[in-house]
């Protein structure tokens, strides 16, 4: 029994982060955007884990997922504003949506792109983002370069007092609430044959193969829950918060490269990793963001030079090694 | 029936031939001797076999299935590991994970859950030696170690048929006898077919195979019970060296 | 008139292609030699932009004459990153040296920020034009097609022909066996760094002689993107594929912007750019090896 237990260990520190978060957020006037923010970045940084970190495999296309996700909540939004009597249901239709989307996406680019390997992976990833964005862009798709606004639907269906608590507070919980699913998984995953299967063939692939791994079935699979999870993130931390939806925000390659830094800051394809490099990054620049405005990627440029060349494992990388053969071993993974 | 059967296999690199209409017929429990000079083909038919590579002639048949063009990651379940002749641990696990990776997808014919696979896995390692460095990631181990966790993974598969390219030169005396002698005990004490290539420096091992295969540029020169085939002039001249004395 | 609207945008598309491909070179080169994506390649391209504009608006120096000065610039350039930096992760994961090479170019984009400001600026430098028959065309831009042309031409001569063009090749094909032969690998992946950060920067000298105005720290992004599908086209690690892939390129944007533009309801901008990137997929999935190559 015990035993079974051991194996939970790792989710409380990750939930007492989200914990202390929310209430901090909650409690301490002016702080619930910075909370929202790391919230948004922890929660970014464990979906792409599951994908990035447990593979190896870089999705240099990633944020592409999160931009249909946000589509898919704006679409049933403004598809759907008419009929009154869904409510509150029309931001489940959203998320619905989100995820249909964002795992159509990922079956495509997946059966296609993971055929590759490396760097032609990468480049193959970034082909879809910048492709998807084009067009939508050039062949005037879900109103082309216009975007979609969708204030005022909200507005409507919700009332405006509901509105605004969505926007300002709910749509924040929700990202919260998809943060700590995606811990789950990803314990899931590590304890279970998938996280056996994906350390393997992220050493190794060939090797893999050998050991009896059908590679391509394991790779889809985190492939699809990464995705997946990012679509959940754009519709409610995109979609909701800020309704509207522009192709060349959404497809920003920025946000992948901000999510590549969590994990790898934090410790790729480890549990604790990218909630410890989510908050690290989320903070670093909150406040570089105030107190050197204009020059928080010039400082954060050979920073990350740095901690990439010096420290490759990341924070738990260290921190395992540290810990290891202590009891605090069985909370860091 | 033979455990394992290649029939005319041919494979090409480019204009290369590497493995030139080779012929074979391995029994179930049989350990046999492969042997040959660098380039002659021996670590490309271990790949046909285990279908890394596919040939372009003939059909490699396991228990009757042909396999010819079954992808590696169906191949192991039917019962058939290798070890690398470069070891290929993955480095970022521990040898435990390791070799539970092994049993958990390669074992042949039944579902075995991780729990199960971690248990056979702490079995494998009390065998082969290296229980001190169960939780270590593999990536640091010794070559030695690296070869011995090789050969774990490989037999936590519970195979029927092992393939061993096991390339020694280069490496310590003491080393080399420790893998002679952990070879030999495998060999006797498992009850699968075992194809491994033996070096001069592990002549050792001849002793024990029922049979040895010679490739030579590709193509099987001689395929004879051991005691015919180091008697063979061929053998003499392309394994042991012109100037051994018989 | 509108095939000879057509054949002239072809023709500036071929121009505009030679000195697109000279923008990639470097990045297949790099790729190549080290089997690293260099992420960061835009933003070397607009370091070159903007010595180009540095030296010609302060010191009224021809563009020409910058291409030296950017070529030394960019090799130091090259070796400063290589040493700080790349050559500790020869062996890391991709995502270690996509994160670096990124980094690297958000480190320039910002130190440019820094000296000159964001705002977007251009020279003016008058050299007559040329008429084509189909099409009339500034000097400047011939300068660079065939500034362009004789950089790759250059280039290729002293891959084949000198001794350390062929030890770099030589370590292209098998680093392993290269090692094994005595080239020293570790020096040939400095220098083809170096030579391939050199060649960005010269191409961003030759970009801003195409077009000299809005030159911004933030102009490279554009052009990484177009670069990768450039690189792909000519097969990612050959630098000269890379330069017939620019022409491919040049003449593919600018043939089917023409296009597009007939085809109501589209916007032609985007359409082009899409086909690019569906170019680039298609090209990744069935010939990784380049549109060039014969394997
Ligand atoms: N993937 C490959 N691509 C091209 N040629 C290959 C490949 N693998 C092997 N070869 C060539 O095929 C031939 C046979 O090689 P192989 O590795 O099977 O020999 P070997 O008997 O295992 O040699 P060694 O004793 O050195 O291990 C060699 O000439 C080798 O260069
Ligand atoms: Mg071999």
């Amino acid at each position: 029994m015990k035993k079974k237990l051991i194996k939970f260990y790792p989710l409380i520190p990750v939930f007492t982060v989200y914990i202390l978060l929310f209430f901090i957020g909650k409690n301490v006037p002016g702080m619930w955007q910075l909370v929202a923010m790391l919230l948004f970045y922890c929660a970014l940084g464990q979906a792409f884990n599951i994908f990035l970190g447990m593979t190896g495999y870089v999705d240099f296309g990633y944020v592409a997922f999160m931009g249909v996700g946000t589509y898919g909540m704006a679409l049933a939004i403004t598809r759907l504003a008419s009929i009154e009597e869904l409510g509150i249901g029309i931001i489940v239709a959203g998320f619905a949506l989100a995820l249909l989307m964002s795992t159509l996406l990922s079956l495509a680019v997946g059966a296609v792109a993971l055929r590759l390997r490396g760097a032609y992976f990468a480049i193959a990833t970034i082909g879809v983002n910048e492709g998807l964005r084009f067009l939508i862009e050039g062949a005037r798709i879900w109103n082309g370069s216009e975007g979609l606004i969708f204030v005022s639907d909200i507005n409507n269906i919700l009332g405006r007092d509901t509105a605004d608590a969505l926007m300002t507070f709910w749509a924040d919980v929700m990202v919260l609430v998809i943060a700590a699913l995606a811990a789950v998984v990803t314990l899931y995953y590590m304890r279970s044959k998938i996280g056996y299967a994906l350390t393997a063939l992220r050493e190794d692939e060939d090797a893999a193969k050998v050991m009896g791994i059908n590679v391509t079935k394991y790779k889809i699979i985190a492939f699809i829950t990464s995705s997946c999870f990012a679509g959940l993130i754009g519709a409610a931390s995109w979609a909701l918060k800020t309704p509207y939806v522009f192709p060349p925000e959404v497809f920003e390659i920025q946000y992948t490269i901000e999510a590549i830094i969590i994990v790898l800051l934090g410790g790729a394809g480890t549990l604790l990793g990218p909630v410890a490099g989510g908050l690290i990054y989320g903070i670093s620049k909150y406040y570089l963001a105030v107190y050197v405005p204009g020059f928080q990627l010039l400082i954060f440029a050979p920073i990350i030079i740095v901690i990439i060349t010096l420290f490759p494992e990341g924070i738990l990388g260290m921190l395992k090694n540290r810990f290891q053969n202590t009891g605090l071993a069985h909370f860091i993974i | 029936m033979p455990l394992l059967k290649l029939e005319n296999v041919t494979k090409r690199f480019g204009g290369l031939i590497a493995v030139n209409r080779v012929n074979l017929e391995i029994k179930a429990g049989q350990f046999i001797g492969i042997v040959g000079p660098n380039g002659s083909g021996k670590t490309t038919l271990f790949n046909i076999v285990n279908g890394v590579f596919f040939p372009e002639e003939g059909k490699v048949i396991f228990e009757d299935q042909n396999i010819t063009i079954l992808p590696p990651y169906k191949r192991a379940p039917l019962g058939i590991a290798r070890t690398f002749q470069i070891p290929r641990p993955f480095c970022g696990a521990t040898v435990r994970e390791n070799i539970a990776v092994g049993a958990m997808f390669g074992t042949h014919g039944r579902y075995v859950n991780v729990d199960e696979s971690l248990e056979i896995a702490d079995n494998t390692i009390k065998r082969v030696g290296l229980r001190k460095h169960r939780d270590k990631p593999a990536g640091i181990l010794t070559p030695v170690e690296k070869k011995l966790m090789e050969i774990a993974r490989a037999l936590a598969m519970k195979p029927k048929l092992l393939l061993m390219d096991e390339a020694m030169a280069g490496m310590h005396p003491n080393d080399i006898d420790r893998m002679v002698d952990f070879i030999k005990k495998i060999a006797t004490e498992e009850k699968i077919a075992i194809v491994a290539m033996v070096e001069h420096i592990m002549r050792a091992l001849l002793g024990m195979a029922e049979k040895i295969i010679v490739l030579h540029h590709g193509a099987k020169l001689v395929d004879a019970p051991t005691k015919e085939a180091l008697e063979d002039p061929k053998v003499v001249e392309v394994y042991l060296g012109k100037n051994t004395k018989k | 008139m509108e095939v000879e609207q057509l054949t002239g945008n072809l023709l500036q598309g071929l121009v505009l292609g030679a000195v697109y491909g000279m923008a990639t070179m470097g990045l297949s080169l790099i790729f190549g030699v080290l089997r690293i994506v260099n992420v960061g390649h835009g933003a070397f391209i607009m370091v070159g932009a903007f010595i180009t504009l540095w030296l010609f608006n302060a010191f009224g120096i021809n563009p020409l004459l910058a291409i030296p000065f950017a070529f030394m610039f960019g090799m130091g350039l090259g070796l400063i990153f290589y040493y700080a930096a790349i050559r500790k992760l020869r062996n890391a994961p991709e995502l270690a040296t996509l994160l670096v090479t990124f980094s690297f170019g958000i480190l320039l984009e910002e130190v440019v920020k820094f000296i000159f400001g964001s705002e977007f600026r251009g020279y003016n430098w008058i050299v007559g034009k040329v008429n084509l028959g189909v099409t009339v065309l500034p000097m400047s831009k011939m300068y660079a097609c065939f500034g362009s042309a004789l950089v790759a031409l250059l280039l290729y001569l002293w891959f084949n022909k000198t001794r350390a063009g062929v030890a770099m090749r030589s370590v292209v094909q098998d680093s392993e066996g290269a090692r094994v032969c005595g080239v020293n690998v570790g020096g040939v992946y400095a220098f083809s760094f170096a030579l391939g950060i050199g060649l960005t920067v010269v191409s961003g000298v030759m970009l801003t002689m195409f077009i000299p105005v809005g030159i911004n720290p933030y102009m490279g992004g554009g052009y990484t993107l177009k670069a990768f599908v450039i690189a792909v086209l000519g097969g990612l690690s050959s630098p000269y594929g890379a330069f017939f892939g620019g022409l491919i390129f040049g003449l593919i944007e600018n043939g089917s912007y023409t296009l597009f533009a007939l085809i109501p309801g589209v916007e032609p901008f985007a359409m082009t750019r899409f086909l690019s990137f569906a170019m680039l997929l298609i090209i990744l999935l069935i010939k990784p090896t380049g549109l060039l190559s014969t394997k």
